[in-house]
């Protein structure tokens, strides 16, 4: 199970690490946010849910963290840190500094993977 | 007469930044803080007290800049010096009194574990009070 949680976690950072790059682009170009960026997000939240719900499955399965009170933090968090930074930009909005929203959560929800798989 | 744009709240900027860093770093030492304070409390009580006041100064941070936001700056002017003053001083203390944090704390070494950004935040938003105060006075 660790080699499957393990293998999830590089795909989520991998890609966590395209999402900031890709925000950081946005914000270069110092134009609109593209449309596209939003589904870039979309993506990697499926990833990081595909992550918590193995985490959960591993914790159903009898293995135990020595740190279990911050593992299942982090699980938590994992899942609800991208979901609250998109909700705070209005839908209207497309401004460049919501790039900057974005760019934010994802090294946040990369150093969460980080952490997540740390504390294993 | 006042137009509809003077007393509409600025949607759009560089506060919408602050605001989710704010946001992240209330979760994030709040977090921390409660866990700590609840499973091992007597291990090092003043790093995981100082993690707790930080949390609520980045709580309150929060909020002075979505007010801040909305043209009412008073709160955050004095909000984000206190908070580089709590960095500063937890900073501080944690290199000259190791003795006092067995465990890290939100703030020691000037938040090397969370790599400088509690020691960057408050300058970042004093930066941005300033600039939003400069434009004002330019409008």
């Amino acid at each position: 199970m660790q080699s499957v949680l393990t293998q999830i976690s590089v795909v989520v950072i991998g890609y966590a690490g395209f999402v900031v790059l890709a925000a950081l682009f946005s914000i270069l170009r110092w134009r609109a946010r593209p449309p596209w960026l939003v589904s870039l997000v979309w993506m990697l939240e499926f990833l990081m849910a595909v992550r918590a719900l193995a985490g959960v499955a591993a914790i159903a399965g009898g293995e135990r963290p020595d740190a279990f009170a911050t593992h299942v933090g982090y699980l938590a968090a994992s899942v609800c840190v991208m979901p609250i930074a998109v909700g705070s930009i209005d839908a209207d909005d497309e401004g460049v500094w919501t790039a900057g929203v974005i760019a934010v959560a994802a090294i946040a929800v990369s150093v969460i993977a980080v952490r997540l798989q740390q504390t294993v | 007469m006042p137009t509809p744009t003077t007393t509409r709240p600025s949607r759009s900027g560089a506060h919408q930044v602050l605001i989710v860093l704010y946001a992240l770093f209330t979760l994030a030492a709040g977090a921390r803080s409660i866990v700590q304070l609840a499973s091992d409390a007597g291990r090092a009580p003043v790093a995981y007290t100082l993690s707790l006041v930080a949390a609520v100064t980045y709580a309150v941070g929060w909020y002075a800049i979505r007010e801040a936001a909305d043209g009412r700056a008073g709160l955050a002017s004095v909000t984000l010096w206190i908070e580089l003053g709590g960095v500063l001083v937890g900073g501080t203390l944690s290199l000259v009194a190791r003795d006092l944090f067995p465990d890290a704390s939100v703030w020691s070494d000037y938040g090397i574990g969370y790599g400088f950004v509690p020691a960057v935040l408050p300058v970042a938003g004093l930066l941005w009070l300033r600039h939003r105060r400069g434009s004002g006075a330019a409008a």
